[in-house]
């Protein structure tokens, strides 16, 4: 349970880490140390250069305007402390006050948490239920990733080897009822599932709802068939009976199971917790 | 001056352990030492085709890599010296080991062990008992000439009859799994040979001249030479009774001549020592309309895993409590442990108590059910009282107190109970009352002992007094008790008297900490020899000592024609009540208060006793609902405390101890035996109160979400 051997640079610009990533193939960016420090102890990773990013203060801290801009280095517990968060939307509060404990979420940050990809993280379920953006800072530039096609499989991204996530945009979700509803792992505090839904209502109906899931799956993943059952309805038991058997009938082929979780139980409990959701959306 | 007795006095290792003085085993290993690193086989079972140790011995700072060959006489086992201690020639599971590298320093150790290399052929994995069991499975252990570590049977009237003439018959199949002790501290020590040629093994375990005796024969030392001392012990729970690494470090030093040390890691523990034994149980219980149980009929199969350890014993004590605290006319309790590729299977408090009973308490419900009578009155009717006849055909050991509890446990249950609803429509809530159990000491005629010797020293009177007795304190706190016996004896204070208890060259054989035998006996033993000290200091004798060997009444193995025989010389008794809450949705059960009501004849540390009742409910409780060691092919799939769970302070319910105080005949003041009795009754309470609480039951353990709500989703398609 130690690591290898490794090379530890600071970065103390952004343009300094890209030039450190760029001109060493074998690095790895190192932010709250909370996903790759366990990887390196148990040599899941054996990088031979890490690249500290933990000083780029311009890569912490939350902005809403029109949006919120949530720096790649904000952590968990400044995301779940933050009161524009709070207002824009309640789902990612929600999420990343139920991260691991409170020594994860004090150091542990969002752009490293959705970089490394973690199929049984929480953010990552919110940001699609979302709509978000990702951030992206590379030796030519910046760009930008609809989160939908961020997360490509388990423990992978569309961030390239000399690439930054900067920044996670989230739309202003204030018209909209969210909520993440999750079956916390006893022992690691990972989502065994999390459900995370955004409803707009129209008077008693729902206009239309996204509803994601995270942690029964190699990714996180909407749920067509979910939101097509809560669309138009009053969100009544029947809708909401309908909506968890369309999400269970989508997840069924693909869904993970472990000794604490097998296939049918997660699968079973994306129903409950997307019930779970829905019901804490509307009385938020 | 008296009062020694049910007093918590400061346990005197409290403050050294808190502070960090006190050291434990990992805490020996100082600079200079050599550093001991295992080659574990990591594959179930194999064929050693060769070893290659020539990379490893390259590797800079490696000063040996030792094999099978450097090892005098390569078996070992309490019971059967069937393990190797060093794989020459097979390997039959995961937590072989087959090289050992001694090195400068630890990461010299870890890096060569990685550069010995084995070549193996994979042979067939038998991975369940029952395969084992088929005619055609492929020898284990080739020289003994069957899978079968060990069967028994007891048999007592005519169970065909008596099941002939029943009035109401219930069946049922009961299965358990593996559970890991889990103590806080992993394995470690060290090893060296003093000027006296003498091997001195610093480490812990659960009894110092067992480990003594298992290392004289590998080394082909006399005992003399060889000298076992304890360190503080972080747990123990019977998962120190084989011998891990002390073996290890032993041969190592008398080998290389040098001080070695080895300090495992979790993983390395999690595969080093055995667990408790899965069991499959078929049970079938007969009653008269009047609630008398009038047969019990229970085949069993354990998975011993690839080495005996224990099993032997084990399994005789699942047979013996087939038919749990009750009394019944006709028995057929038949068992047999396989060998299997899995991890082996040995000691766990409990020792085969909680498997039986899980399945006896569960029976005697639902003949209760089938009945129509009340379940308690069904266990008052049946229940072991004063006289009563053993399965094995002989009367129960004296001080009875089976019935006196559960009435408690009853009453208990009914002030503090059941008296708030759930507060969600998807939640239910029921109450479980069990009882349980144990016999207390060694059983079915293995020989049994404790000696103490005591020695007064001072003038007019006693300025200090010194007990040896050679008692493993695993940190359930006998030496505290012990000394408080002294005390009350010698009237001495507790300050004046000094303990000699973990060095086999210093403390005589007081027999293990295991089978909730230690207060009993080394309580006795010590009792005695402090009177017979006290005695000759009344004759002027100074100092005055005396040694006492104290061997309760003997037990006998069974009769082989009728199994009729002594099986125990003492038992203890519990009863536990459980309320739980199901979460109809998730399948979650929360226990949300438990009662443990224990006779424990005279308390002679209160805060002891709660001790031991509130750690062992709560390893009950995550044997009951979360502790899940799976294995899979022969390789172990939670390896770690992430996918192997452990209660924390989310699951523990508010516990209420219970001491009674019926005197057992042996014990010192009459003290008894009570501390793996937690462990007896509670899964079946949880079990039982499951089934009250959504009328379905629960046969598995863990039972755990995932089975709650396939059972719920089964009753409700039924
Ligand atoms: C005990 C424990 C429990 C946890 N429980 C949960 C939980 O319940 N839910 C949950 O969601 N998560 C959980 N986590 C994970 C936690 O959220 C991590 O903090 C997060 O996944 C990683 O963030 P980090 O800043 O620590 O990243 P690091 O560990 O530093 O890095 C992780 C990976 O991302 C890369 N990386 C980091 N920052 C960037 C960047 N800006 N640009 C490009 N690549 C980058 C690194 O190179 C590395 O590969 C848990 C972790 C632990 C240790």
């Amino acid at each position: 349970m130690r690591p290898g051997k490794f090379a530890y640079h600071r970065a103390e610009t952004i343009d300094a880490a890209l030039e450190l990533l760029t001109n060493n193939e074998d690095a790895k960016v190192l932010a709250g140390g909370h996903s790759l420090i366990p990887a390196l102890n148990l040599r899941l990773a054996q990088p031979e250069m890490l690249i500290d990013i933990g000083r780029l203060e311009n890569l912490r801290g939350i902005q809403a305007n029109g949006s919120l801009m949530i720096g790649a280095l904000t952590t968990h517990a400044q995301i779940e402390t933050s009161a524009a968060v709070q207002q824009y939307c309640r789902a990612l509060s929600a999420a990343v006050s139920k991260v691991g404990d409170p020594m994860v979420r004090n150091r542990g940050t969002i752009g490293g948490n959705i970089a490394h990809a973690d199929p049984a993280s929480d953010p990552p379920t919110v940001l699609l239920a979302c709509d978000s953006i990702i951030h992206l800072q590379g030796p030519d530039g910046t760009r930008t990733v609809p989160v939908q096609d961020f997360f490509l499989d388990l423990f992978t991204t569309d961030v390239q080897p000399n690439e930054l996530v900067t920044g996670i945009e989230v739309p202003n979700m204030s018209d909209h009822k969210t909520a993440y509803a999750k079956l916390t792992h006893p022992a690691s505090h990972y989502a065994v599932v999390g459900v995370c839904v955004a409803v707009k209502m129209d008077g008693d109906t729902c206009d239309h709802a996204h509803v994601a899931i995270g942690g029964a799956l190699p990714k996180a993943m909407r749920s067509p068939g979910a939101e097509a059952a809560l669309a138009g309805t009053t969100l009544d038991d029947a809708a909401l009976n309908a909506a968890a058997e369309a999400l269970m009938d989508e997840i069924r082929a693909e869904v993970m199971g472990d000794v604490y979780a097998p296939e049918a139980y997660r699968t079973a409990m994306a129903g409950v917790y997307l019930k779970r959701a829905i019901r804490q959306a509307l009385a938020s | 001056m008296t009062g020694f007795l049910n007093t918590s006095v400061t346990r005197p290792d409290a403050a050294g352990k808190v502070t960090g003085q006190r050291a434990y085993p990992g805490d020996l290993v100082r600079p200079g030492m050599l550093h001991l690193k295992v080659v574990f086989a990591e594959r179930p079972h194999a064929r050693i085709r060769a070893i290659d140790t020539a990379a490893a011995m390259a590797h800079p700072g490696v000063v040996a890599v030792l094999t099978a060959e450097d090892v005098p006489s390569n078996g070992f086992g309490l019971i059967v010296p069937d393990q190797p201690v060093l794989c020459g020639e097979v390997v039959r599971c995961v937590g072989d080991r087959v090289a050992l590298v001694a090195a400068e320093t630890p990461d010299a150790a870890e890096a060569a062990a990685r550069l010995v290399v084995i070549d193996y052929e994979d042979l067939p994995v038998i991975s369940d008992p029952h395969a084992a069991l088929q005619t055609d499975a492929p020898l284990l252990h080739l020289g003994w000439g069957t899978n079968i570590i060990s069967e028994f049977a007891i048999r007592k009237g005519d169970t065909a009859r008596a099941f002939a003439e029943a009035d109401v018959i219930v069946e049922d199949e009961f299965s358990t799994t593996w559970q890991e002790h889990a103590f806080l501290q992993p394995e470690a020590g060290i090893a060296y040979v003093d000027e006296h040629e003498r091997v001195i093994i610093e480490t812990a375990g659960q009894w110092l001249h067992e480990d003594r005796r298992q290392i004289a024969t590998m080394l082909q030392l006399p005992e003399e030479r060889i000298v076992v001392r304890y360190a503080a012990v972080g747990g123990a729970f019977g998962g120190r009774e084989d011998l891990s690494l002390q073996h290890l470090l032993a041969l190592a030093a008398w080998k290389l001549r040098r001080t070695v040390a080895m300090n495992w890691s979790r993983e390395e523990s999690m595969i080093g020592h055995p667990k408790r034994h899965p069991v499959t149980i078929r049970s079938r219980w007969a009653a008269r309309r009047d609630g008398t149980i009038t047969a019990v009929e229970a085949h069993a199969v354990a998975d011993g895993g690839a080495y005996a350890s224990t099993s032997q014993e084990v399994i005789k004590v699942i047979a013996l409590f087939a038919s749990g605290t009750y009394e019944v006319p006709n028995i057929t309790s038949t068992i047999v442990a396989a060998y299997t590729n899995n991890l082996p299977t040995g000691a766990f408090r409990g020792f085969g108590a909680p498997q039986a009973q899980f399945a006896a308490e569960i029976m005697i419900t639902k003949l209760a059910h089938a009945l129509g009578i009340d379940p308690l009155d069904m266990r008052r009717r049946n229940i072991y009282r004063e006289g009563g006849t053993e399965p094995t055909q002989v009367t129960l050991p004296p001080g009875v107190s089976a019935l006196p509890v559960l009435e408690r446990c009853i009453a208990e249950a009914h002030t503090r109970m059941g008296h708030e609803p759930p507060a969600a429509p998807y939640l239910r809530r029921g109450i479980g009352i069990a009882a349980g159990i144990k016999n207390l000491g060694y059983s079915f005629g293995y020989p049994e002992q404790a000696t103490a010797a005591v020695e007064l020293y001072g003038d007019a009177s006693i300025n200090r007094a010194v007990v040896r007795v050679g008692a493993a304190e695993v940190g359930q706190g006998t030496h505290t008790a012990l000394r408080q016996i002294a005390a009350e004896v010698l009237q001495v204070p507790f300050e004046r008297i000094e303990m000699i208890c973990d060095d086999s060259s210093a403390a005589p054989n007081a027999g293990s900490a295991s089978a909730s035998r230690l207060t009993l006996i080394a309580g006795r033993a010590v009792h005695d020899a402090a009177r017979a000290a006290l005695q000759q200091w009344h004759e002027e004798e100074r100092p005055a000592c005396a040694t006492v060997q104290y061997r309760p009444p003997a037990t006998t193995p069974l009769d082989p024609v009728t199994t009729a025989g002594r099986p125990n010389y003492a038992y203890g008794y519990a009863s536990q009540a459980v309320e739980v809450e199901v979460h109809l949705l998730t399948g979650q059960v929360q226990v949300l208060r438990a009662i443990s009501v224990h006779d424990v004849g005279r308390v002679i540390n209160p805060q002891q006793v709660t001790g031991q009742i509130e750690g062992g409910v709560v390893q009950a409780l995550g044997y009951a609902l979360l502790e899940q060691f799976q294995m899979r092919d022969g390789y172990v799939t939670t390896p770690h405390f992430s996918s192997y769970l452990l209660p924390t302070t989310m699951d523990v319910p508010e516990i209420i101890p219970i001491a009674l105080e019926h005197a057992e005949p042996l014990g010192p003041f009459g003290a008894r035996g009570f501390a793996e009795l937690p462990l007896v009754p509670f899964a079946p309470a949880v079990a039982i109160a499951v089934y009250n609480a959504i009328g379905v039951w629960l046969t598995r353990l863990p039972m755990t979400p995932e089975r709650v709500l396939e059972a719920i989703k089964k009753q409700h398609t039924a």
